[in-house]
């Protein structure tokens, strides 16, 4: 053991000032405020911090623009695992995978541990708050005087106080407010033009997919990034949960199958950038006069022009088959509502905003707009800036006219297509100020770094949408000495040649004054003293009202006609199409640095740690590559060298790549309002080959009908006959915990991975590891692409974990007894009896269990995020999914200590926590009322390897194939 | 030649291997010495930082290691064969081979039995296995194959080296009439007081009967216990009732052929041509026979009844995956290994070649630690689940560690060979003097 006074931070000294911030948030009613610099010993403990007890905190997670309100579950001072707040009216208690791993970027070992400041030699040296701060008022003061836009700020979307605190210091500084740039990339902008367009409203609808019966998404990844992923897809499951006709379909439109499309029933395989050919033949035959479907009135005067579009001609641009945009019309008049989205990063070209026009229009012809797309309710506290908005920044930048550049959580030279040349700009730009976390491509040009808080250390707020503001409050003492950027441009404020009259430099009053004013319209009323009310708000997670409704939008005449133009046809010039998309787990890239979200891999390509290039099995057999091999591709932009992976999802003239640093390079600079654009690509074979780290092994079921299917004719699964017992089943006298895993409603997302790996300690390993095939997640998403080689594409998804059998096949083959069965039917394995002899993984039908390969390393700080509850495993042992044993005996103690038993639904292992579709239902198999045995006794049940009759604990609900077209 | 000359004439042969060891002899050993000591070095690695050394991974948990554990328990099972149940059977052939045979036993199963405990994730707890009284009252899981190995392995050991010691005590009695020195006092031990009174010899015959009816249920239960590490698990390909026979003749292939690899050099070596002549290799040869048409109809036996299941059964998959997947040319071979080669031998004049006989003992070695690997492996890599399934492949270390294993039991035999007499004095000295004169002849001279 090391001296524990050589440590930086000890145990003892971190567990001492948590529990003065503990002391201190009892002061305050339930929230710590700022650090508090005084130690409180442990002789008085706080009331509210038991060691050994979870304490949790409702905040706020600021990983993508949706702004779902969070848990976050707190141990002796630090936070250790987030979870979705139950009341947010977004999420539902749910979190997606990059949600679950916001903890990652608050532990992560290279985060910034204080103020930087670039010193004579270009290297960035340790400096004061005060020197920083000091230095960049000065710095302000000099490009002040130098007359407006000499001060530019570049911030991610910030729809709450920062983003207030922002453009009252930008117009204190005497900035235009177009000197304050909004980078979000994957926002849809185009979908907010077309809006502005045809409505006159610049702005996104807030949708409600749960009443519609029809749903088509043109490349729009609703449960992986699109708006809200997580509310997306638990309206899907809601659409798709309703039996019979009533069930919603989706359809997925685009060159390329994304893990939305999975869960579509239909996929219209249209070429890249036909997207716009398929939305306007559906629109054309939507307004055919033989369809019995009345032409809303706004709409009579295109008809005419759109009846002059040739529907074969449509349908050949777009690369289908013509009947099928027919097919797809006659089914969206007759299921009705219905939902159009679009376009996704994935479907945007040079025409996106006429893409999402023609989807808008699509919409209003069948009357969902006010229904399923419901516009009015975008608050428009923030709004994103469109690619000319930054390409204007950017030559401003490049053209020497800016002083001072502020960088909020924004990395143009790390996320953009390096053909808009953002590092040469920055270049240009005397002082580049980051308030970034951790280092970024941007850092590494900055002149001063300001490291910003997390948001789990910060004071703020986020209007999500009219009714929702979702409120962040610190769940524990900031790591380092990083001070909150609002408060930073507060007090920035105070130093400028004419101070601003900023009331205070706290982000907490900051928040409060705008309490008072969310307060009002959540009560009616404004309070009487707004303390008390926004103590409670923050107790709850936010403020949250019911809207009062806005004036209908009505389409502006003559707005539609621009939009019904034919798209041009496809080129013909050798090259394929390259889509980028975004991906559940990576987002736009950014989280490519976050352990959890590297190392899980790729729901569709099961590719972790490395980018990869999908290419379809023709194309692949044309260019003479293979998975693995190196290609590159060359556009107009650049090039770049990436491993294939063989995919047989994406069309022949096509190739994808996923978001991320590696293929900036080849990014087309696009000149439209959407920041990644599609391009045309030469591939070629670079000739070398890596390991790509694949967790696939054979991506078809080889006729074993792993995962069956149910329709209308056929409701339920086939099940062996398995009445014949050799053997006594074990006694379960109390409990039997058992799980149910509805297929229909699983997208694939990732996020119960995730969050599995934060609640149980499961190591990440690395690249090299995940190459040799040494993953170490207790919880996979096996992807099953068809039944044989070059057989018909038919994904299927399998969620595998430990299925805690009652006769598991694990359990006699352990000479130790290392791992057995417990009286409440667990499969419990016992880390320190274990020898390693590995035999129960080999017995094991499921292939569940993981082997400590080595000692798994939790790099300073990242092992503070540790759950205390779970064990961390030490190298020669096997280990696997508990059922989150830490959860149910926590619920079982309290249960005892209340006198009562168990309610049903009172577990959650973390998975089902998490699930955004709801896919997961935990409970006890012995009540036959419980939730978990009515489900299992559904028409749609079946069990994995069921016919091995190891009595698996999970049962399946196959997932529910539409009956053929009338 | 009179009984008297005959018996000095074996003695003198026997006691010339003991002689001083020439340079090939210190070759050999330092050769076997280094394999070893690179293997130890090699495992080293693996207790310091864990098994990721090797290539094993999910779903492939076992590799190299087992393979090797399964191959030299094999390899121990011939040498009892011979001792004991050709004693028993009265096959006079025996008698020149088989002290060989029952030191590459012990020795085999001193190598065989280190291999389970070195692939344990944490080796440093073995004893774990062992159901002895401790505090914590943790005991082991009789359920689980592995247990049974512990007792299998150990049991094996025991008897088998007890049979080795019990035939080598007139031997020894003999040989410390006429040594010097540290082998005088060496032979004194291992003579156990031995003076060849008739009371002595009345009692060693029946304890050496008694030996041999207690040894010969071990060859068929040691190796079906062995199996049973595969064939009562759930997985295709292992899970199979015919594993305890088909590796019973298996392990008898393996250790016969290993004996006439062992023997023919040795004769060699240590001029016993007049010892171990061509008729007691014709009779091994022979064996070799048998017991390669048994596995070769396992083999078939197997492959006939998975080929029977209809398409999309994980058995049938596994094994056409066997013969077409990407181990496809490890079961090619051993099948050339393991049933052509041993068919090859039913003729006459294909066994009586000592060089072709030797080339299809090193064949069938090969296949048959192929065979283990192919057992182990394949059916690990190819499961239900066909989205985990993966290909393993060694890595050095694991290849280091199994060229330990060889370099472990040459090291030990080298060292043996010049310890204990290579052929049994006493029961050759007992054939030549019952044999009459030209039953001799006939015997020796063929």
């Amino acid at each position: 053991m090391s001296d524990p006074s050589q440590r930086p931070v000890g145990r003892r000294t971190f567990l001492q000032v948590a529990g003065a911030a503990g002391a201190a948030s009892v002061a305050a009613g339930c929230s710590p405020r700022a650090a508090v610099q005084k130690l409180v010993p442990w002789i008085v403990p706080p009331d509210d911090v038991v060691p050994g007890q979870p304490l949790f905190y409702r905040t706020l997670c600021r990983e993508c623009a949706a702004g779902c309100g969070v848990t976050a579950r707190t141990r002796e001072g630090r936070a250790v695992k987030l979870e979705g707040n139950p009341e947010d009216p977004i999420g539902r208690g749910a979190l997606c995978a990059r949600g679950q791993a916001a903890l990652q970027a608050l532990y992560h070992p290279e985060r910034f541990k204080g103020p930087l400041r670039r010193g004579a030699g270009g290297a960035l040296a340790p400096t004061s708050w005060d020197e920083a701060e000091d230095a960049l008022a000065q710095a302000l003061a000099a490009a002040q005087a130098k007359g407006p836009g000499r001060i530019r700020l570049l911030t991610r979307l910030e729809p709450g106080a920062t983003g207030a605190v922002q453009r009252a210091f930008m117009k204190a500084v005497g900035a235009r407010p177009e000197d304050r740039v909004v980078l979000e990339p994957l926002d849809p902008a185009p979908l907010r033009r077309a809006s502005e367009a045809l409505f006159g409203r610049a702005e996104l609808p807030v949708l409600d997919l749960s009443a519609a019966r029809s749903i088509v998404s043109f490349g729009a990844d609703l449960v992986e990034t699109w708006l809200s992923p997580v509310e997306l897809a638990r309206q899907l499951a809601a659409a798709r949960g309703r039996l019979g006709a009533e069930r919603a379909r989706l359809t997925w439109v685009g060159p390329r199958l994304a893990l939305t499309g999975v869960s579509a029933d239909r996929w219209i395989r249209c070429r890249s950038g036909g997207e716009l050919a398929v939305a306007l033949g559906i629109l054309r035959a939507l307004v055919e006069p033989a369809r019995g479907v009345p032409v809303p009135e706004e709409l009579r005067a295109v008809v005419p022009r759109l009846q002059r579009l040739a529907p074969e001609e449509l349908a050949a641009r777009a690369g289908v088959p013509s009947g099928e945009l027919e097919r797809l019309a006659r089914e969206l008049a007759r299921r009705r509502p219905s939902a159009l989205l679009g376009p996704g990063a994935q479907a945007q070209g040079p025409e996106a905003t006429q893409l999402a026009a023609v989807v808008l229009l699509a919409n209003v012809a069948l009357g969902n707009v006010g229904r399923t797309l419901r516009y009015g309710l975008d608050a428009r506290e923030d709004v994103p800036s469109s690619a000319a908005d930054l390409r204007a920044l950017l030559g401003a930048m490049s053209a020497g006219e800016v002083d001072v550049l502020l960088v909020q959580h924004a990395d143009p030279v790390g996320t953009l297509p390096t053909a808009l040349h953002a590092a040469d700009a920055l270049a240009k730009v005397p002082l580049v100020a980051s308030f970034a976390l951790r280092p970024d491509a941007t850092t590494a040009r900055a002149h001063l770094v300001l490291p910003d808080h997390h948001t789990l250390e910060s004071f703020g707020d986020a209007v999500a949408r009219d009714g929702v503001v979702n409120l962040a409050q610190p769940v524990m003492t900031p790591l380092a000495d990083t001070r909150q950027a609002m408060q930073v441009l507060l007090e920035l404020g105070g130093k400028l040649p004419v101070p601003a009259s900023f009331p205070s430099t706290d982000p907490y009053d900051v928040v409060l004054a705008r309490a008072a004013e969310h307060a009002t319209r959540a009560t009616g009323a404004p309070p009487a003293d707004v303390a008390p009310v926004h103590r409670e708000a923050l107790q709850r997670g936010g403020y949250w009202w019911d809207p009062e409704p806005r004036p209908p939008v009505r389409l502006r005449p003559g707005a539609a006609e621009p939009f019904l133009a034919l798209p041009p046809p496809p080129a013909a010039d050798g090259a394929l199409d390259l889509v980028v998309f975004p991906t559940a787990l990576r987002g736009d890239g950014r989280g490519a640095d976050l352990p959890w979200l590297r190392d899980v891999p790729d729901a569709l390509s099961s590719v972790s740690w490395s980018p990869w290039l999908e290419v379809s099995p023709a194309t692949a057999a044309r260019l003479g590559v293979g998975t693995g091999d190196l290609v590159s591709i060359e556009t107009a932009a650049g090039r770049a060298e990436v491993p294939a992976y063989v995919f047989a999802g994406i069309r022949d003239d096509a190739v994808a790549l996923p978001l991320g640093a590696e293929v900036l390079s080849v990014l087309p600079a696009s000149a439209g309002a959407a920041f990644y654009w599609a391009a045309r690509a030469t591939v070629a074979r670079a000739g070398r080959r890596t390991r790509l780290p694949l967790l696939e092994g054979s991506p078809y079921q080889h006729a074993r009908e792993l995962v069956p299917v149910v329709t209308a004719a056929a409701p339920s699964p086939r099940r062996p006959d398995l009445s014949a017992r050799m053997y006594r089943e074990p006694d379960h006298p109390e409990h039997r915990w058992a799980m149910v895993i509805d297929l229909d409603r699983c997208t694939g997302c990732q996020a119960c991975v995730v969050a599995c790996t934060a609640e149980n300690n499961v190591p990440v390993m690395g690249a090299d590891a995940a190459r040799e095939g040494r993953y170490m997640g207790w919880i996979r998403v096996e992807r099953y692409l068809g039944d044989e080689p070059g057989g018909e594409l038919d994904v299927r998804l399998l969620l595998m974990l430990c299925q805690h059998c009652t006769n598991a096949p694990c359990e006699p083959v352990c000479p130790v007894y290392a791992t057995y069965h417990t009286p409440e039917g667990l499969n419990a394995q016992i880390y320190n009896r274990c020898v390693g002899t590995r035999y129960c993984s080999n017995n094991c039908p499921y292939k569940v269990r993981t082997f400590n390969w080595r000692d798994a390393r939790f790099e300073r700080p990242l092992d503070l995020q540790l759950n205390p509850d779970v064990t961390v495993r030490s190298r020669g042992v096997m280990e696997k999914c508990t059922f989150c044993i830490q959860r149910i005996r926590y619920a079982e103690n309290l249960a005892r200590d209340e006198g009562r038993h168990v309610a049903d639904g009172e577990i959650q292992p973390a998975c089902a926590q998490t699930c955004p579709a709801q896919a997961i239902t935990f409970g006890d198999a012995k009540d036959p009322a419980s939730r978990v045995s009515r489900l299992a006794r559904d028409g749609r049940a079946f069990r994995a390897l069921e016919a091995v009759n190891a009595g698996p604990a999970i049962t399946y609900l196959a997932r529910v194939r539409p009956e053929a077209e009338p | 030649m009179s009984a008297t000359e005959s018996f000095r004439s074996i003695e003198d042969t026997v006691r010339a291997t003991h002689g001083r060891p020439g340079p090939a002899y210190w070759i050999g050993l330092a050769l076997a010495g280094g394999v070893a000591a690179f293997g130890a070095w090699s495992y080293s690695l693996i207790v310091r930082t864990g098994l990721h050394w090797t290539g094993l991974q999910r779903p492939g948990m076992w590799g190299n290691l087992i393979t090797d554990f399964v191959f030299w328990v094999g390899i121990a099972h011939s040498g009892t064969l011979i001792s004991a149940i050709l004693f028993l059977f009265r096959a006079r052939f025996r008698t020149a081979v088989y002290r060989v045979a029952e030191m590459m036993t012990v020795f085999a199963v001193m190598t065989a039995g280190l291999y389970p405990i070195l692939h344990l994730g944490r080796p440093w707890f073995a004893y774990w296995l062992f159901p002895y009284p401790n505090q914590r009252e943790l005991w082991v899981n009789f359920r689980s194959p592995l247990i049974w190995d512990v007792f299998a392995i150990s049991t094996y050991l025991i008897v088998s080296t007890v049979f080795l010691l019990v035939g080598v005590a007139p031997d020894a009695a003999a040989l410390r009439e006429r040594a010097t020195g540290w082998r005088r006092r060496l032979y004194a031990v291992l003579a156990f007081g031995w003076r060849g009174t008739d009371e002595q010899w009345r009692h060693y015959t029946r304890a050496y009967l008694f030996f041999a009816a207690f040894a010969t249920p071990l060859v068929v239960s040691v190796h079906s216990v062995v199996s049973w590490d595969f064939a009562v698990s759930v997985l295709p390909g292992w899970h199979s009732t015919l594993f305890p026979p088909y590796f019973v003749a298996g392990a008898i292939l393996s250790g016969v052929a290993m004996v006439i690899l062992i023997l023919v050099p040795l004769r060699r070596a240590f001029r016993l041509e007049a010892l171990i002549t061509p008729h007691h290799l014709d009779m091994l040869a022979r064996l070799i026979v048998l017991t390669g048409l048994v596995v070769t109809y396992s083999y078939a036996t197997e492959i006939l009844l998975a080929l029977q299941e209809p398409a999309g059964d994980p058995e049938r998959s596994t094994f056409l995956y066997r013969m077409t997947g990407p181990y496809a040319p490890v079961f090619w071979t051993m099948v050339l290994c393991n049933c052509v080669g041993p068919v090859l031998l039913i003729i006459p004049a294909v066994r009586r070649r000592t060089a072709v006989l030797f080339g299809i003992c090193v064949a069938i070695t090969v296949g048959m630690w192929l065979e283990r690997f192919n057992i182990v492996v394949t059916s690990l890599s190819h499961d239900r689940l066909p989205f985990d399934w993966r290909v393993y492949v060694p890595t050095w270390v694991e290849w280091a560690v199994t060229a330990g294993a060889f370099g472990w039991f040459f090291f030990l035999f080298l060292v043996g060979l010049k310890l204990v007499p290579p052929v049994s004095i006493a029961e050759l000295k007992e054939e030549a003097a019952h044999a009459p004169a030209g039953a001799e002849e006939a015997t020796h001279g063929r």
